[in-house]
């Protein structure tokens, strides 16, 4: 037939497929009982006779009932798809071999050789020209000729392989040609997994693949910083840092770790011919709590082919594991006690406690029949002091013991606090003025001012909020001002209390709770106060009758609640709990690749602790050198949260300072209204994984030739055969139905067999 | 004034000027001063023993204490201003009332500390029976037991390995517990007993069957007691253990 080049066998019969089952199975069951009537007929030609026509007259019946036809169809071979992938990763920067050109440079030299060789393959596929890193985008071939720049950030030859197979308007890619240096930095990192062969093979296509770079340069590379996201204070972490040395001799490589410019850990690795990879462990103890960014670094040699890879940086939060709280009683008291039985009751709480049990006047016999023990004061002042969060000066004088001269660790003791550490001091007949605190350099530090041998006030104290009392974390003992007003009101008075001064205003202390039964100066002796002194803080309770809050006020309201709300919001305090910081900062991602923005959510709580909504937020990048990179500036959201996007100026470790005015929510900003500020880190990444192995993997590419069916050669070998898959055939065109079942012949013969068979019956007795 | 009266007067005065000065002046409500419960029955049979063991205790250790003990009434308000209770009775005492059995156990639950001692050295009849009975209905919940050698109370400031009080019935303390802490302490040796001096200087009573040994035991336990009620398990701590076991060793 004209135009026809192809045929096939196809039924016009309406009937649904249940319908022409149903008729296949009447003409089997027309035999199979011509067949069982015949059982008794001697005569085997007779009943093969009869069989016959029965069954040629079933499938003539069929015949007709399938209305059989020849379809004409006008059929074409469509054109499969070629995709050349060339690598445009900014590994392809590194040379071909050290100190030759680029493999950017000899990819485009290759496209260039072998272009026509490529295109020579049109008439039988379609070429499409790519460039691939961590997408696929479509490449003109005489723009990879000139060569572009490797700009990539990220290899990921399985997903260009994919989106190539994918794209095409659906027509069947054949083949795919890689140029590439192999150095994968995605799914086939590891090399060909189960998963990823598996992967590779469902393309179905064979993969020719041509390895650009066969030496490595000279590098040495922090490949890998393994490190959870969080350490414990106080707890040794060590970071596992994964080395790639290539081109380099017998050398000791220095590694250091820096937590924001100081070194807080040394390593190093002796390099040896052979080996390229090594791990380093670098521990040590960090001894504050909070983000911090913290950088791996090796010295860069000569001759190096990327610098960047030579450091890393990382973020590690440092959060307590347990708060650890030193207390240190002059003598056991009732305070002591009542203290040491709350802070031991709170599983959050590792508690250290020294307690003068005697003193240099007192006779209790041997001391083999004693249980105590020397005063570790060198240790706990000295070497420990750092590895507390708080410490607690519970009525304890420093100057009785000579030998100790605990004098000389008070500095250290107010550089602990300035640093960041908490520290209380109880009140008591050793304590404040009566110890003399006044004239040492732990006033420096102290929330009151301790005149000396001021006394101790005794009879009924009654403890006052103050106005700032009312809204601080220390004192509140309810939620409201009044009702926590009526809180304190309802507690027994104290019977001594320390005589003491508030200090004046530009310290930093704040009075909380006075006395107003007990008048220093004409006026109410304050009986709590706290300070913020650098980034620690300070607690005074001029008071070592604290315990009758508990104890004491069990006997009248039925409950010690007050007392135990009380200390704990102190240490919480004191320790800076998060749930009590105003503002809080927090990076979107602890680390950012260069050039993106870091995201920063600021979230402010008001003076009632509640969402800071409609609160003024501002946010900073500083850089090592403390300058201001990047400022912004935000209103915090009914939720009390504000989102600001800062971006760092490259790479390095940034610390993030969020500052807000958690009072200045609704209504006018007062202009005294308190500045509360936030920290956190984040770490740009001096180099992403493209610089961090320089080497290029031509193995990888043989394997993924070979598992695809494909051809494997390196681009100074030239194009190797590039396999395809046989071409797809489809239907295009007309397609025509001959009937063939029309024919005359077939019903006369469908009428004869069945007209022999009733003739043959009659004669041979069966009707 | 009778020659004893005058001499009496002396010695205490002499007494007076061996205290050790502490150079600093203690309010009465940072001392410990422990609190005598008044009962029904004979509720102060050695009037000068806790006088005597708060002596002790300032004298032996920093400790700073009241000249005497305070007599409490358990119903009466101001219970709580004497965390530590001493519980003593010679014979039989009759039941408390229940709102002073309430008071008391509130005290104890709170962290009140309760030291009984039968000066009676009775043993299943007299103050025996009654105060168990009364510590039974006190803290149903806590049962009185033994406590352990290896406790805490015996090395809180003397490494003590036996008993003291003016008899030695028992070769143990017992005690009543609320969350890991010994809440009430009995025992029935008459620590009281060891401990009672008279303002001549001499000890009331005897020891027996140890003598002057016991009766050093008996203070040695005493403050060892109050350390118990002042610093809990203070001596528990980790940093006490090495020093301890070289010790004992």
């Amino acid at each position: 037939m004209e135009g026809y080049n192809a045929w096939r066998l196809t039924s016009l019969a309406p009937w649904p497929r249940w319908a022409l089952a149903v008729l296949v199975l009447a003409a089997v069951a027309a035999v199979a009982l011509a067949w069982r009537g015949l059982r008794g007929e001697p005569r085997p030609g007779r009943r093969a006779a009869l069989l016959a026509l029965r069954a040629a007259s079933a499938v003539l019946t069929l015949f007709l009932l399938v209305e059989p036809a020849l379809r004409l169809l006008q059929t074409s071979r469509v054109k499969s798809r070629l995709a050349v992938l060339v690598d445009a990763s900014r590994s392809m920067r590194f040379p071909v071999e050290p100190g030759g050109r680029t493999r950017a440079e000899a990819a485009a030299a290759f496209v260039g050789r072998h272009r026509g060789e490529l295109e020579a393959l049109g008439d039988r596929v379609s070429l499409e020209w790519h460039t691939f890193e961590r997408d696929l985008a479509p490449a003109d071939p005489a723009a990879l000729v000139r060569g572009a720049p490797p700009r990539g950030g990220r290899t990921d030859l399985l997903g260009a392989l994919k989106a190539a197979a994918g794209g095409g308007t659906g027509r069947k890619l054949a083949g795919a040609v890689v140029l590439s240096d192999g150095a994968d930095n995605a799914a086939l990192a590891e090399g060909l997994t189960p998963a990823t062969r598996a992967e590779l093979r469902a393309l179905g296509m064979p993969v020719t693949a041509i390895a650009v770079g066969t030496g490595s340069p000279k590098d040495l590379a922090l490949e890998r910083v393994a490190v959870d996201d969080f350490a414990f204070v106080r707890n040794t972490v060590t970071v596992e840092v994964g080395l790639t040395v290539r081109g380099f001799g017998r050398e000791e490589v220095p590694i250091v770790l820096r937590r924001e410019g100081a070194v807080v850990a040394r390593g190093a690795v002796r390099l040896e011919p052979g080996q390229e990879r090594y791990t380093v462990p670098l521990s040590f103890v960090p001894d504050t709590t909070g983000t911090f960014v913290f950088t791996v670094a090796a010295p860069v040699f000569p001759g190096e082919a990327v610098a960047e890879n030579n450091s890393r940086s990382f973020v590690l939060r440092v959060i307590r594991d347990r708060v650890r709280v030193l207390l240190v009683a002059g003598r056991p008291s009732w305070d002591e006690r009542f203290l040491r039985t709350l802070l031991k009751q709170d599983p959050n709480i590792d508690l250290i406690s020294f307690y003068i049990l005697r003193t240099a006047t007192d006779q209790p016999g041997s001391q083999d029949e004693l249980s105590l023990i020397p005063f570790p004061v060198a240790e706990i002042f000295g070497e420990q002091l750092r590895t507390f969060d708080a410490v607690l000066f519970v009525n304890f004088a420093y100057q009785p013991y000579r030998s100790l001269d605990i004098e000389r660790f008070l500095p250290a003791l107010r550089d602990y606090v300035r640093n960041g550490g908490g520290f209380a001091m109880l009140g008591g007949e050793q304590s404040f003025g009566e110890a003399r605190y006044g004239s040492t350099a732990l006033a420096e530090v102290l929330p009151l001012e301790s005149p000396e041998a001021a006394g101790i006030a005794t009879g009924a104290a009654r403890p006052r909020l103050t106005p700032e009392g009312l809204r601080h974390p220390v004192t509140s003992l309810a939620a409201g001002d009044a009702p926590n007003e009526a809180a304190w009101a309802a507690l027994p008075p104290l019977p001594a209390v320390n005589r003491t001064r508030a200090l004046p205003p530009g310290s930093g202390a704040r009075v909380l709770l006075d006395a107003p039964a007990v008048p220093v100066d004409g006026r109410a002796a304050p009986l709590v106060a706290v300070r913020e002194v650098g980034s620690g803080r300070a607690l005074a309770v001029a008071t070592d009758a604290s315990w009758h809050w508990g104890f004491v006020a069990a006997e009248d309201l039925g409950s010690s609640r007050a007392y135990q709300h009380f200390w704990n919001n102190a240490l919480r305090w004191l320790v800076r709990d998060p749930s009590l910081t105003p503002v809080q900062v927090e990076p979107d991602r602890p680390a950012v690749e260069p050039g993106e923005p870091v995201g920063l959510s600021i979230s402010v709580r008001a003076p009632d602790y509640g969402p800071g909504a409609g609160a003024p937020v501002q946010g900073e990048l500083v850089g090592e050198d403390g300058q201001v990179v990047a400022r912004g500036e935000a209103v915090a959201g009914p939720d009390g949260t504000a989102h600001l996007e800062l971006t760092p100026p490259g790479p390095g470790a940034y610390k993030v300072v969020a500052t807000a005015r958690p009072r200045c929510g609704s209504g006018p900003c007062p202009p005294d209204a308190p500045i509360e500020r936030a920290t956190g880190a984040v770490a740009v990444r001096a180099s992403g994984p493209e610089d961090a192995d320089a080497a290029p993997r031509p193995e990888l590419l043989r394997a993924v030739a070979q598992a695809t069916g494909g051809t494997f050669s390196s681009a100074e070998a030239g194009l190797p055969e590039v396999r395809l898959t046989d071409p797809e055939v489809v239907e295009v065109g007309r397609r025509k139905d001959l009937p063939i079942w029309d024919r005359g012949w077939f019903l006369a013969a469908l009428v004869g067999t069945l007209a022999a068979e009733w003739v043959l019956r009659r004669r041979w007795g069966y009707w | 004034m009778r020659r004893r009266h005058f001499l009496e007067l002396l010695a205490m005065g002499a007494a007076g000027l061996a205290l050790p000065s502490r150079g600093r002046a203690v309010p009465a409500s940072s001392q410990l001063i422990i609190g005598q419960v008044q009962h029904g029955g004979r509720w102060n049979p050695r009037p000068s023993a806790l006088r005597r063991l708060q002596w002790e205790l300032a004298q032996r250790t920093s400790i700073e204490t009241g000249a005497d003990a305070v007599p409490v009434r358990l119903g009466q308000p101001g219970l709580h201003r004497s965390p530590m209770l001493y519980l003593v009775g010679d014979g039989a005492l009759p039941p408390f009332p229940e709102p002073e059995r309430a008071a008391l156990r509130r005290h104890l639950q709170y962290g009140g500390f309760l030291l009984v001692d039968a000066a009676d050295g009775s043993d299943g009849s007299g103050f025996d029976a009654s105060v168990r009975r009364e510590l039974a209905a006190l803290l149903p919940g806590s049962p009185l037991l033994r406590v352990a050698r290896e406790h805490v109370l015996y090395k809180s400031f003397y490494l003590l390995d036996h008993q003291g009080g003016r008899l030695a019935v028992k070769p143990w303390l017992e005690a009543q517990v609320i969350d890991g802490r010994l809440a009430v302490l009995y025992s029935q040796n008459d620590l009281g007993g060891a401990w009672a001096r008279g303002p001549l200087g001499d000890w009331e009573y005897a020891c027996t069957p140890g003598g002057e040994a016991q009766r050093e035991t008996a203070f040695r336990l005493g403050v060892n007691i109050a350390m118990y009620a002042l610093c809990t398990d203070y001596k528990d701590d980790a940093v006490h253990l090495p020093f301890i076991l070289r010790r004992r060793s």
